[in-house]
């Protein structure tokens, strides 16, 4: 569950080292894939874990802290965007782990599933990174997206059907 | 339950299903097998989102951001050295006329960054010149109410933490305003001793050291606040120490 308290100790600078040791991964992954940049997203992991620092005192709820940060960050990619748009290069594929020893069955192609989550629209995309990747409950990420439940499942839905209709897996009709 | 609400309900969340649900896949073999590929699907997007290298040296790079932003040294970003340097060079090509002089520093002076923007904050006073104007002359002694202030203040996501000090200090006027782009900034004006005094409060990257501004007309200084900066301008021979102690204190920032 994402409201499992991530912060742990007494002083801000353990309380932020736990913040990051739980987090970070999580919160990069997030990233790639919203800026679909290795740099970028580096980058904007690093702006969004700075400003946690300062603000960390405004954290009301240790429980909240998964969904503050994701929320920050989101914050910062959309100033990165309003201020700069950087001319990315298709690097479809460029942070994918090399260690597929573990990987299951090809019951896909990874590349074709990898480019269609970055075709994927981001009203789509996002809501279920947030799920995916986040861990988070669709009221979580109506919360997060200023969203109601509702459209958020919606959102979610779609965004699998388009998923699998890219990969034609599935007749879907997403207008029904 | 028909197949197209099995279907929506176990796409937006194939991996916490109702028991309802379960129940339903249970008596009937095509829901069944909808569920199943759904989660055959999830397996795979979940390996496919999750399958992402992460840098290695980032945490320790995050680990160490604290004692960086503390020591005030500046944080290697490369958003700081490209988006904002480009635009604040930029900025300061244009501008040649603004006097910048370094109060307090670590390295030497402001950088090309500080410059330029201390070169769009005096800009800026001459937008509002007329308002800056008719405060100093003392033809505008209006009061801008509290609430109005404190929405102004909260659409740069900032507020004062005590507003007991402004009663003290009429506030002439208060404005969002866009100094720089896409910064939204709080702009307040309040009554000095010798015309307009002008308040900013920006949410953008803090300046590395406080550092004064000026022009003939105008002297300033630009004050680093964690998140931000506390700009205060006014007419020469202002004392803006004393404004600079009774806002530094009071301002904090929303997120």
């Amino acid at each position: 569950m994402s409201d499992t308290p991530v912060i742990h100790g007494n002083t801000k600078q353990q309380r932020y080292e736990s913040l990051v040791a739980a987090l970070y991964q999580d919160v990069f992954r997030y990233t790639y894939w919203l800026c679909k940049s290795k740099p970028l997203a580096e980058d904007l992991v690093q702006e969004t874990f700075l400003r946690a620092w300062r603000s960390l005192e405004s954290l009301q709820s240790d429980k909240a802290a998964k969904a503050w940060l994701f929320t920050i960050l989101r914050r910062e990619n959309a100033r990165l965007y309003e201020r700069y748009r950087p001319e990315l290069v298709d690097i479809e594929g460029q942070a994918i782990a090399e260690n597929d020893e573990n990987e299951p069955d090809n019951r896909m192609d990874r590349e074709l599933l990898h480019n269609a989550i970055n075709r994927l629209e981001s009203e789509y995309r996002e809501p279920l990174l947030l799920q995916v990747i986040g861990g988070f409950s669709g009221k979580e990420i109506a919360e997060i997206l200023d969203l109601n439940n509702n459209t958020v499942m919606t959102r979610l839905f779609r965004a699998r059907s388009k998923l699998k209709q890219e990969l034609k897996l599935d007749g879907t009709d997403l207008d029904e | 339950m028909d197949e197209l609400e099995f279907r929506t309900r176990v796409y937006a969340n194939p991996t916490d299903v109702d028991k309802d649900l379960l129940e339903a896949a249970q008596a009937e073999p095509r829901l069944q097998t909808i569920l199943d590929d759904a989660r055959a699907f999830e397996a795979d997007l979940q390996h496919q989102l999750q399958n992402i290298e992460i840098p290695a040296a980032l945490a320790n790079t995050l680990l160490d951001l604290p004692e960086r932003a503390e020591s005030s040294a500046p944080v290697a970003s490369k958003l700081a050295s490209t988006s904002f340097f480009q635009y604040y060079a930029m900025a300061a090509s244009l501008v040649l006329a603004v006097g910048i002089a370094a109060v307090l520093t670590l390295n030497g002076g402001p950088s090309a960054t500080e410059t330029a923007f201390g070169a769009d904050l005096i800009m800026h006073m001459y937008h509002e010149i007329n308002e800056i104007d008719a405060i100093t002359a003392g033809t505008d002694t209006s009061t801008i109410a509290m609430p109005a202030v404190a929405q102004v203040m909260a659409e740069a996501e900032t507020q004062f933490n005590d507003e007991e000090f402004l009663r003290a200090m009429p506030v002439r006027f208060a404005k969002p305003c866009v100094i720089i782009p896409t910064y939204q900034s709080a702009h307040l004006m309040v009554q000095g001793s010798h015309g307009a005094v002008n308040v900013i409060v920006i949410n953008n990257s803090p300046v590395n050291s406080e550092y004064s501004i000026q022009d003939d007309r105008f002297d300033g200084v630009v004050v680093p606040m964690n998140e931000g900066n506390l700009i205060l301008i006014g007419e020469k021979d202002e004392n803006l120490d004393e404004y600079k102690a009774l806002f530094e204190d009071r301002v904090e920032w929303t997120i």
